[in-house]
């Protein structure tokens, strides 16, 4: 009986934290005014506050996004590759590429994150 | 019984509705196209245990083959030796080379949330048997001595698993594993009936994880295993902090580490900013039923070590380790050197 209640407990709390995950994602989307990359988009913003001063005011929106998603994308790297081991050189794209669907799986790390670094780590 | 169908059924539903809110959402993948890839590792360890020393190559390749947008198959395999003194011989002598596929699996992300895995995995209980194993990433070259509390034979399970990791809340991220094991008694490909699961609570901004693992076995005593894991690095220092506990009906106990890389000392700093000190402190306790991977008297251990890495990928380690048990105290050193590589099997523009 008591491991029932454990199990069923377990699986309770997997289902209501991915639901309220799944809640805040479509929020995120809809709110968000390039629908078409929503996880790129949700995290623009907080790197753009911590970049915007840096940003002169005759660039390209373009190479300022750039910019931002870049710097995002570092910071995510070191954050969630530098859990378990020391931050790797760059490799070409396509391996990269490879790399980073590996660890999205063994690392767990999020849709969003994955699409950060992969992003950095192919520029 | 019961409690394995109420765990299908539910994990049936949760796949059900997370694939039903990701094919409303856009999980398009990004432009580049992964090529297959052979990775991992290798590394050349010697120990030298209560003066009785031993060599112990390993090399460790590891397969990764990305199909289509959504699947990866990938497996790893570990070929090693131990090479000891025999008396009235001179040099080191090594028995045949042992031959493992540590896990051949396939994944299948079916959505941001969600990952399916079938086949042959390494166990998620705590986070050294699947995160910091191989040799490469490991501060220490030892393993930490409640290693094999809930992992299986072999360090791998055999049947399906479901995982993933998300943004829970704009503080901090949830991952998670839920898995069940079948039974399998194939040399080499062992494993035991079990379902357990592992959760985790990432927090980005102070690089703090914390976590837990359980487990319910299926078989002979169906016992129950369960431990707890904290990783921190605290942003303002080159630190890393890590630590599992584990418990079950064949013992429990602890492992603490941490890892400082010298990169802050202004002086030599290309060749500081390369070194990190290691310290690790563990204990083990006996439990009632004990098994043969663990150690058969309480022990604890006190390990120190130095690591310094020449490039991206390889890595000269030395340790020196105090072991206090009821069998007998010891010293332990260990030397290593190991290599990470990378070999891409196609072509690597970014088309």
């Amino acid at each position: 009986m008591a491991r029932r209640y454990i199990l069923v407990c377990m699986l309770g709390i997997m289902a209501a934290l991915t639901l309220s995950a799944i809640a805040q994602e479509h929020a995120n989307s809809a709110g968000s005014p390039s629908a078409g990359t929503p996880a790129l988009a949700s995290a623009a913003p907080t790197a753009r506050e911590a970049t915007h001063k840096s940003a002169t005011s005759t660039a390209a929106p373009d190479a300022v996004e750039e910019r931002v998603l870049r710097l995002e994308g570092e910071k995510r790297f070191r954050t969630n590759c530098g859990r378990c081991h020391q931050a790797p050189h760059k490799f070409p794209p396509r391996v990269m590429a490879a790399a980073i669907r590996h660890m999205r799986v063994r690392a767990m790390i999020t849709d969003e994150d994955m699409r950060l670094i992969l992003k950095y780590m192919t520029q | 019984m019961l409690g394995v169908r109420v765990l299908v059924l539910s994990a049936v539903l949760t796949t059900l509705s997370v694939c039903r809110a990701g094919a409303q959402s856009d999980s398009n993948y990004d432009d580049v196209k992964p090529v297959p890839l052979l990775t991992g590792s290798t590394g050349f360890i010697s120990n030298f245990t209560g003066g009785q020393p031993d060599l112990h190559p390993i090399i460790t390749p590891l397969v990764l083959v990305p199909i289509g947008r959504q699947w990866l198959f990938e497996t790893r395999a570990t070929f090693e030796t131990d090479m000891v003194q025999v008396p009235g011989r001179s040099g080191f002598h090594g028995g045949t080379v042992q031959k493992e596929v540590e896990y051949a699996e396939l994944d299948y992300i079916a959505n941001p949330y969600m990952t399916v895995t079938v086949g042959r995995f390494l166990t998620p209980f705590g986070i050294f048997n699947e995160r910091l194993y191989p040799v490469w990433i490991r501060n220490l070259q030892s393993d930490p001595l409640i290693l094999p509390i809930g992992i299986g034979p072999s360090n791998a399970s055999t049947g399906a698993m479901i995982r993933g990791g998300f943004k829970a809340h704009p503080k901090f991220n949830v991952n998670y594993a839920v898995y069940f094991s079948a039974l399998s008694t194939v040399s080499h490909l062992d494993s035991d009936r079990f379902a357990g699961g592992r959760a985790g609570i990432f927090v980005p901004s102070a690089r703090l994880e914390v976590g837990g693992s359980f487990q319910h076995g299926l078989q002979d005593a169906r016992s129950n295993a369960f431990g707890f894991h904290f990783l921190w690095q605290p942003p303002a220092l080159p630190l890393d902090i890590r630590s599992e506990y584990a418990r079950s009906i064949q013992g429990s106990g602890y492992w603490a580490e941490a890892a400082y890389r010298l990169s802050q000392i202004p002086f030599h700093q290309n060749e500081f900013r390369r070194t990190q000190v290691v310290a690790r402190m563990q204990q083990y306790f006996v439990g009632e039923n004990a098994a043969d991977s663990l150690r058969p008297a309480n022990t604890r251990v006190f390990e120190f070590g130095l690591n310094y890495y020449f490039m991206d990928g390889l890595k000269a380690s030395t340790n020196y380790g105090r072991q206090f048990s009821d069998a007998g105290n010891a010293n332990v050193w260990t030397m290593a050197l190991t290599y990470r590589f990378v070999v891409p099997l196609g072509r690597t523009g970014s088309d």
